[in-house]
């Protein structure tokens, strides 16, 4: 089974920081306030990735079954 | 080979005023000593072949050419994953770098050569509608194009192509911002969630590449792939195009074999200076690394830098390749968008790092630390080309980070002395 990443939208996170509040196993913060991602998502986790996606104000983390990838 | 050389339209110019000089070449740029016209175009090479899509992809795998934007994507895939009902086909001939001007000498003096490329993919895949990204500020190149459409329309073509101007900034020519300037939106990244030749132009099948690389692929349709092999090595088959000095005195456009040695393309003097490699977001070499060198892929890749787009900027005489960096750094900070938070707030904390660093001997950790934060971090790979400059600074020169550390570094101050 592949491992689910998470995946910022750029130019739509505003730094608003709930993502990091909800899901410290996988996200800090830099030290502007925007998020980190410090790897995949864990099964143990997902419940709360999913949560963390849906908390985003700005509608700016996604949840996918990629690595991440660079335009 | 060469000895002609041509100069550009007097309105092709890098940011200091300079027109760049083009050197004949043995493929791309064999015909600039006839002139941008299409009946000189055809009279030397005859019409251009109309291959299947399967056999372009084919083509093009057997030579393994690559994009020349600066990413170097194997184009095969991205014409295999392209190759579906309603594709669409752009041209992008933006060249956001500054130092850059491979694309703006293809498209004036050899407007015919990408073109036929373009009509070449745009048939494989079954389309007409071709889209061409020109830089706003080079309004003569969109002249010349203009004029070679038309020509290509009275010659029977029936492609429907458009024109957009890019706008003259840094990120403009990254392939997200110029889907942005095709829908009508600004011309700046956005997130990409699949590659373009998944979902591109209103979510169709898109063949969005560089112009040279175009230019290529209508060479490599006409001569085969054992034609176009008959320049290069077997490793790496055919010729690139190369900007050197692109931001100096005297820039110069250069069509060069694979496996040629860097020898023949700087000359003694610049040989025993660092060199900037792949531009602005490129990778610094010692003097040391640049002998035995040849422009090649894989040998650049092994001394551990990126031709990229074909850039080379040999650090100029009595210049200390820290100050140029600083400077170079404090440009990039100034072309961020301004959309992506680690980009708006990394860079311009970068720039003022390696200033500390370089001018005041501040510390080198923070600078580390910058590099690090903003990497795979954004929408485009700007911040990534900003870190990827500055971490090749900081591994190559070593002993003149600590002379700065020291404040003991006196070469490339004077000015700044007064």
């Amino acid at each position: 089974m592949s491992e689910h990443q998470l995946r910022v939208d750029w130019p739509a996170c505003k730094g608003h920081g709930l993502c990091a509040e909800l899901l410290p196993e996988v996200l800090s913060r830099d030290e502007w306030g925007f998020p980190i991602v410090d790897g995949p998502v864990k099964n143990e986790v997902l419940a709360m990735a999913r949560r963390a996606v849906k908390a985003c104000p700005t509608l700016a983390l996604r949840l996918t079954e990629q690595p991440p990838r660079h335009a | 080979m060469t000895s002609i050389t041509t100069a550009l339209p007097p309105a092709v110019r890098n940011h200091v005023g300079l027109t760049p000089g083009v050197s004949q070449g043995p493929a791309l740029l064999a015909g600039i000593a006839q002139g941008p016209g299409l009946v000189a175009h055809r009279d030397r090479l005859g019409p251009a072949p109309r291959p299947s899509a399967e056999a372009l992809v084919e083509l093009a795998r057997d030579v393994d050419l690559r994009g020349r934007g600066g990413a170097g994507f194997p184009f095969a895939i991205k014409l295999a994953a392209a190759a579906r009902r309603r594709a669409v086909v752009v041209v992008n001939a933006s060249e956001g770098e500054p130092a850059s001007h491979k694309d703006a000498a293809l498209m004036t003096c050899s407007p015919h050569v990408v073109l036929d490329g373009a009509a070449a993919v745009a048939h494989a895949l079954s389309t007409r509608e071709v889209h061409i990204v020109v830089p706003s500020e080079l309004p003569s190149l969109r002249l010349i194009v203009e004029k070679a459409l038309r020509e290509r329309a009275t010659a029977g073509e029936r492609l429907k192509v458009q024109l957009h101007d890019a706008e003259p900034r840094f990120v403009a020519g990254q392939a997200q911002a110029v889907l942005q300037l095709m829908a009508g939106r600004e011309n700046l990244p956005v997130t990409s969630w699949q590659p373009q030749a998944v979902s591109g132009h209103k979510g169709r099948p898109t063949l969005l590449s560089n112009a040279e690389t175009f230019a290529h692929l209508g060479h490599l349709a006409r001569v085969g792939a054992a034609g176009y092999a008959a320049h290069g090595t077997a490793d790496e088959p055919g010729t690139t195009l190369l900007t050197l000095r692109g931001d100096a005195w005297d820039p110069q456009v250069r069509e060069v074999a694979f496996g040629t040695p860097l020898e023949d393309v700087l000359d003694e003097d610049e040989m025993r200076r660092p060199l900037l490699l792949g531009g602005y977001h490129g990778t610094w070499l010692r003097p040391a690394q640049l002998r035995g060198l040849t422009v090649s892929r894989n040998d650049i890749a092994a001394a551990g830098a990126t031709l990229g787009a074909g850039v080379m900027l040999p650090l100029a005489e009595g210049w200390c390749p820290l100050v140029r960096t600083a400077a170079l750094v404090d440009y990039l900070a100034g072309e961020s968008a301004g959309r992506c938070g680690p980009c708006r707030n990394g860079l311009p904390a970068m720039a003022e790092a390696v200033g500390a660093l370089v001018h005041d001997g501040g510390p080198v950790r923070r600078v580390e630390e910058l590099c690090g934060l903003v990497v795979q971090r954004g929408a485009c790979a700007h911040p990534d080309g900003t870190a990827r400059l500055v971490a090749s600074m900081l591994q190559r020169f070593p002993q003149e980070v600590d002379s700065h550390s020291l404040g003991t570094c006196r070469s490339g101050r004077e000015e700044e002395l007064g």
